[in-house]
C-alpha cells in the first residue's frame, strides 16, 4: 500500500540549518564588497495528486529549496537566485552579483528599508496546521476520489477533468544586513474538481474547489461536488443576446479579480511609472461610498497572511480605499521612498504583493439572492475568459459566461459574449455589495452590482 | 530555411554516469512501473531591467533540478528533487515508482544508446552566456532610449532583458539518451505616452533561440523601443472599440494567437484522448472551410518554439493539424500515444522545467498562406474591424475562445480608417473556422515573445498567419 511512511521525502533539514546558511551568505555578501544584503531562503515539500474517473491520474511527490540573495553596492543593486543550494555554487553567484552591481546604474532611491523596532508574533497568525504533514497519502487521494465520485452522480456530467488534492508544507527565512532576522512555516492544502456537462458540441464546463491553511477547514468532498456540479450544469443550453447596456452583478469570484486587477492599480511601482490610471488619486475619491477595500496582512489562519514583507518590515492592516476616497498606495520600501511616502509592509520579492486583499462587504442583510431580486434587467457575472485588462488606462473588455435576468429572477444562461467598461467607472457605480465576503483567496471580494456595463452579443 | 548548424557545447552538470542513470530506471521500475524516465535539467539565467532612466537592477539565476517519471497504463509517478546526490536521486525515483504498486516485472533496463542529434535548429554566433553583461546592457540601453527619444509623448519607458542556457538530459527504460542545450534570449519593451492627463501603453519586442547578432541582424533594439512608442503614440488618438458581431480582418503574424488559441490547444492530445476536446470525435472530418490548413512545426530554425527534441527526448516533426478544413492530427506526447494505441510520437512533449511532468503541447503555430492578396482581402470590406495586434487569448475545451486586441483599426469602404483601443474578441472555434472566408498570400509569423500557460507549466511559443478574414465575429468594445 501507498503509505506517506513509506514514500516520504525526508524530512527538511532541520530549522537552524536553513538560517546558518542565510546567515553565512549575508556575511559572506559584506566580506566581497557589498554595502548591503539580503538573502531569503526557503524549503518546501509538496504532494499532489489527480484522481480522473475514479483512477489516480498522476501522483507527485517532492522537496525543494532556494535561495535568492539582492546585494547593494555603491548604490547600485543586483540579484541571484538557485534551487541549486550547493555552497559553492551559492558562492560564486553572490561574489557575481557584487560584481554585475557595479555594472548597473547609481540609483538614489537603492537600499534596504530600517530595521523596524516591531515585530509581528508569526505564532499568533495561526500560518501552520501541524496535522498537514501527518495526513497519509491514500487519505488524500481518498478525498479526492470522493470529490470526483459524488459529482458524477449526478447524470447530468458528462466528462470530468478530474479532482485533485495537492498540500504544501513550506518553511522561509529570511537574513538582511541591517540586522533583521525572520523565519516561519506555513501550510496549505488544496481539494477540487472541474466537471464538463452537455454533448460534444455544446459542452459547459466550470470547477470548484476550497483551498485552506488548516486541514480541518477544507470544505467537504460532497459540498465542492455539489458546488462544482451546479456551477457547471447551469451553463447548459447558453443563448446569445444582441449587444446592449445593462447593469452586471458579478458573483463573488468575478469580484475577486476584479480586486486584483485594482491591486495591480494601486501599488507604488505601477504609480511611479505611471502605468495606472489611478497615479496621483491619493486622497482623491475614485469610487462611491460603498467602496471600502483594504489589505490585511494578519488575519489569522487567512490564504494571504504573513508576519513580515521580503524587505524585513512587519506586516500590518492597511486600508486602501475608504469610502471611495484612494487613502493608500500599497508600496515595498523602495517604491515608498520614491514616491516620498512610508512603506506599507507590501515588499513581495523585487515588487509589491497584496496580502488578503478584500472589498469590504455590504450591510448584513443584503444578500447576493436579493440583489438578483432587485435587478429588473440585467447580467450575472458567472465567469470570465482571456485577459483583456489595462492598468494604464482602466479598460476592461473580457470574455464572458453569465445568467441573464429578467424581472428579479434568473431566466436563461448566455455565452459567447464579452463584457467592457472601465475599472474608474465600475468604482464609481456600484450599486449593492452583498454581504457573502469569504477568504476563498488571497485578493476576494463579495457579489456586486455594477449600475451599467456593455455587453456584445449578436 | 531549413538550414542547421553544428549544436552549441553541451556541459555536463549533473555528474551521473550511464550505469548510474540505469540504477535509477531500474529503482523507478521496482514496482511494476511499464516506463520509467530521468529528467535533468540545468538552466542558468541572466536578467536586465531598465527604468527611470537607470539600469535598475541586474540578476542572474540557476535553476537546476531532476525529475524521475514511472507510467504504468494511465498512471503517472512523479517526484523531483534538486539535490542531485546519488542518495537523493534514488530516494525520489521510488517515490515515483510507488505508483505502481506491484513488483518488478520485466528485465532491468537495457543499456542507454545517445541520440544527441548533431545538427541543431538553434542559430547562435554569439553565444548569450559567453557575452559580457556590459553588452546585454548596451542592447537594453539603445531600445530605451529609441523609445524615450521617439516623440515628447512618451513619459515612461521599461525595458527587460532574459537569456537563458538550459542543459537537459533525458533519460528512459527504453535505452534512449538524450542531451540538449538550449539557448533563449528576449528583449521586450513597454512605453507609455501621455497627452492631456490620457495614459496609453505600447508593446513590442524579439528574441528565440538565437544569439546576440539577432540583435544586429534581424531586429535591432532600436527598433523594438520605436515600434513600442508608436504603438503608444497611436493608441492616444484611439477611439473606443466597437461592440458587436462584424467582419473582421486579421493582420498577417501576431494574430496567429487566433489559431492557437481556436484550433492548438484542442487538438493536444491530452484532451482529446479524455474526450473534453471538442475535436475528440471529429478525426477526419470538416470542421472548417477549405481555405484553412494549419501545422506545428517546432523545427523552424531559430524560432522561440523550437527545439531539437522535446522534453521526452523526442526528435519532433512538422505536424500538420487542419488540411483543407478538415481534422488530420493531434499533437502527441508519450503517455497519450500509449493511451491512445501508439499513435505516432509527434515531439509535443513538453514541460516548463525539472518540476514538472511533460504534457503535449504547442510550439510553432500557424495558418498556411493561401492565394488572396493582402489588398484585395481588406478592400472587400465594406464595414468592419481590423485587428492590428494583439496581447493574448485564452480558450476552453468547449471551443469558446477569446484574444485580446491591443490595437484595431475601423475598415470603411475597404480602407483603414480610425485606430481603436483595446477590444476582446469573442468566439466559438468551429463556427470560426467555417467563417474564414479568404486568406491571404502573405504568411508572417509575430513577436518572438510569446509564452503559452497550460497546467500550470509555461512553455515558449511562437505562432503565425496570413492575412485573414472572418465573415463575422463578436467584439467587445465599448461604443454600441
Amino acid at each position: 500500500m501507498l503509505k506517506r511512511r513509506d514514500i516520504k521525502t525526508p524530512a527538511p533539514a532541520p530549522p537552524p540549518a536553513l538560517r546558518d546558511l542565510a546567515e553565512a551568505l549575508v556575511a559572506y555578501a559584506r566580506k566581497q564588497g557589498a554595502d548591503e544584503a539580503e538573502v531569503s531562503v526557503s524549503d518546501g515539500y509538496e504532494f499532489n495528486v489527480d484522481v480522473r474517473k475514479g483512477r489516480i491520474e498522476t501522483l507527485t511527490e517532492a522537496g525543494s529549496r532556494s535561495a535568492a540573495v539582492r546585494v547593494i553596492k555603491d548604490k547600485k543593486t543586483a540579484g541571484a537566485s538557485s534551487s541549486d543550494l550547493d555552497m559553492g555554487t551559492l558562492r560564486r553567484l553572490v561574489r557575481n552579483a557584487v560584481r554585475r552591481a557595479e555594472l548597473g546604474s547609481t540609483d538614489e532611491f537603492a537600499g534596504l528599508a530600517p530595521l523596524s523596532a516591531e515585530r509581528v508574533d508569526a505564532a499568533a497568525l495561526d500560518l501552520y496546521d501541524p496535522a498537514i504533514p501527518l495526513l497519509d497519502a491514500e487519505m488524500k487521494i481518498r478525498l479526492a476520489r470522493e470529490t470526483e465520485r459524488a459529482a458524477l452522480r449526478d447524470r447530468r456530467i458528462t466528462n470530468s477533468y478530474g479532482a485533485t488534492f495537492a498540500s504544501h508544507e513550506v518553511r522561509s527565512v529570511l537574513v538582511l544586513s541591517n540586522g533583521f532576522v525572520g523565519e516561519y512555516e506555513k501550510t496549505v492544502c488544496g481539494l477540487g474538481v472541474g466537471l464538463q456537462a452537455g454533448g460534444t458540441d455544446d459542452r459547459v464546463e466550470d470547477f470548484w474547489s476550497s483551498t485552506k491553511r488548516h486541514f480541518k477547514d477544507l470544505e467537504s468532498p460532497a459540498e465542492i461536488a455539489r458546488k462544482a456540479v451546479e456551477r457547471t450544469v447551469r451553463q447548459l443550453k447558453p443563448r446569445k443576446i444582441p449587444t446592449q447596456n445593462v447593469p452586471v452583478i458579478f458573483e463573488p469570484t468575478e469580484t475577486a479579480w476584479l480586486m486584483g486587477f485594482l491591486f495591480g492599480c494601486i501599488t507604488g511601482t505601477a504609480v511611479y511609472q505611471k502605468a495606472t490610471f489611478l497615479e496621483g488619486k491619493l486622497g482623491q475619491r475614485i469610487g462611491n461610498e460603498r467602496v471600502t477595500v483594504v489589505d490585511d496582512a494578519l488575519l489569522p489562519g487567512a490564504l494571504g497572511t504573513h508576519p513580515f514583507d521580503s524587505d524585513g518590515l512587519p506586516c500590518r492592516r492597511n486600508v486602501v480605499v475608504e469610502k471611495g476616497i484612494l487613502r493608500s498606495y500599497l508600496c515595498n520600501h523602495y517604491a515608498a521612498r520614491k514616491l516620498g511616502l512610508r512603506s506599507t509592509g507590501s515588499a513581495d520579492g523585487g515588487g509589491v504583493g497584496p496580502s488578503n486583499f478584500y472589498l469590504e462587504p455590504g450591510p448584513e442583510a443584503q444578500r447576493a439572492e436579493d440583489i438578483i431580486a432587485g435587478t429588473k434587467k440585467g447580467l450575472l457575472l458567472i465567469r470570465t475568459l482571456g485577459h483583456g485588462l489595462n492598468s494604464v488606462t482602466g479598460d476592461i473588455s473580457r470574455g464572458a459566461f453569465g445568467l441573464w435576468i429578467e424581472d428579479g429572477k434568473i431566466a436563461y444562461p448566455v455565452s459567447e459574449i464579452t463584457i467592457s467598461g472601465n475599472l474608474g467607472g465600475i468604482l464609481g457605480s456600484i450599486e449593492a455589495i452583498g454581504s457573502d465576503l469569504e477568504f476563498r483567496s488571497p485578493v476576494t471580494g463579495p457579489t456586486i452590482k455594477v449600475a451599467e456595463m456593455t455587453v456584445a452579443g449578436s | 530555411m531549413r538550414s542547421l548548424q553544428a549544436p552549441l557545447p553541451y556541459v555536463d552538470h549533473f555528474g551521473l554516469s550511464a550505469s548510474e542513470l540505469r540504477l535509477i530506471l531500474g529503482d523507478a521500475l521496482s514496482s511494476g512501473g511499464e516506463f520509467a524516465e530521468i529528467f535533468m535539467e540545468r538552466r542558468a539565467y541572466d536578467f536586465i531591467h531598465m527604468e527611470e532612466d537607470i539600469i535598475k537592477e541586474t540578476a542572474e539565476a540557476v535553476s537546476l533540478g531532476l525529475g524521475v517519471r514511472v507510467l504504468r497504463g494511465d498512471r503517472t509517478g512523479y517526484g523531483y528533487t534538486n539535490d542531485l546526490s546519488m542518495d537523493k536521486i534514488r530516494k525520489t525515483a521510488l517515490t515515483a515508482a510507488a505508483i505502481a504498486r506491484g513488483k518488478a516485472g520485466g528485465a532491468p533496463p537495457p543499456a542507454l544508446r545517445d541520440r544527441t542529434r548533431a545538427a541543431s535548429r538553434y542559430v547562435v554566433r554569439l553565444p548569450v552566456h559567453e557575452a559580457s553583461l556590459g553588452r546585454k546592457i548596451r542592447l537594453v540601453r539603445e531600445a530605451y532610449d529609441a523609445a524615450k527619444a521617439c516623440d515628447p509623448r512618451i513619459a515612461k519607458v521599461k525595458v527587460h532583458y532574459s537569456d537563458s542556457l538550459s542543459h537537459i538530459c533525458v533519460a528512459n527504460s527504453e535505452g534512449l539518451l538524450v542531451r540538449d542545450a538550449r539557448p533563449m534570449v528576449k528583449l521586450v519593451c513597454v512605453a507609455i505616452s501621455e497627452k492631456d492627463g490620457k495614459r496609453e501603453s505600447g508593446y513590442y519586442g524579439g528574441g528565440g533561440r538565437v544569439g546576440l547578432e539577432y540583435f544586429r541582424e534581424v531586429l535591432t533594439p532600436r527598433a523594438i523601443g520605436i515600434e513600442a512608442a508608436r504603438e503608444a503614440l497611436i493608441l492616444l488618438e484611439a477611439a473606443d472599440a466597437p461592440a458587436g458581431e462584424m467582419p473582421i480582418v486579421l493582420a498577417p503574424g501576431h494574430s496567429g494567437v487566433l489559431i492557437h488559441e481556436a484550433v492548438g490547444h484542442l487538438l493536444e492530445a491530452d484532451f482529446n484522448r479524455k474526450r473534453t476536446s471538442i475535436f475528440w470525435n471529429k478525426m477526419g472530418k470538416k470542421v472548417g472551410s477549405p481555405l484553412v490548413t494549419i501545422y506545428d512545426d517546432p523545427t523552424i530554425p531559430s524560432f522561440r518554439g523550437s527545439y531539437n527534441v522535446d522534453d521526452e527526448g523526442t526528435p519532433p516533426r512538422q505536424t500538420l493539424l487542419i488540411e483543407r478544413g478538415v481534422v488530420r492530427g493531434l499533437l502527441q506526447d508519450r503517455l497519450s500515444s500509449r493511451l491512445m494505441g501508439g499513435a505516432p510520437l509527434t515531439g509535443h512533449g513538453r514541460r516548463q522545467d525539472y518540476s514538472d511532468w511533460p504534457i503535449p503541447r504547442m510550439a510553432n503555430t500557424y495558418i498556411a498562406a493561401g492565394e488572396d492578396a493582402p489588398e484585395d482581402i481588406l478592400r472587400s470590406v465594406r464595414k468592419g474591424f481590423y485587428v492590428a495586434s494583439l496581447s493574448g487569448g485564452q480558450v476552453e475545451d468547449s471551443g469558446k475562445f477569446t484574444f485580446s486586441v491591443s490595437l484595431g483599426y475601423l475598415i470603411e469602404d475597404g480602407k483603414l480608417t480610425a485606430p481603436v483601443k483595446q477590444a476582446t474578441l469573442i468566439g466559438t472555434n468551429i463556427d470560426v473556422l467555417k467563417k474564414i472566408d479568404r486568406v491571404g498570400s502573405d504568411l508572417a509569423f509575430g513577436m518572438q515573445t510569446g509564452t503559452c500557460s497550460k497546467d500550470g507549466q509555461d512553455v515558449p511559443v511562437t505562432d503565425g498567419c496570413p492575412t485573414l478574414r472572418i465573415e463575422r465575429m463578436t467584439v467587445g468594445g465599448r461604443s454600441c
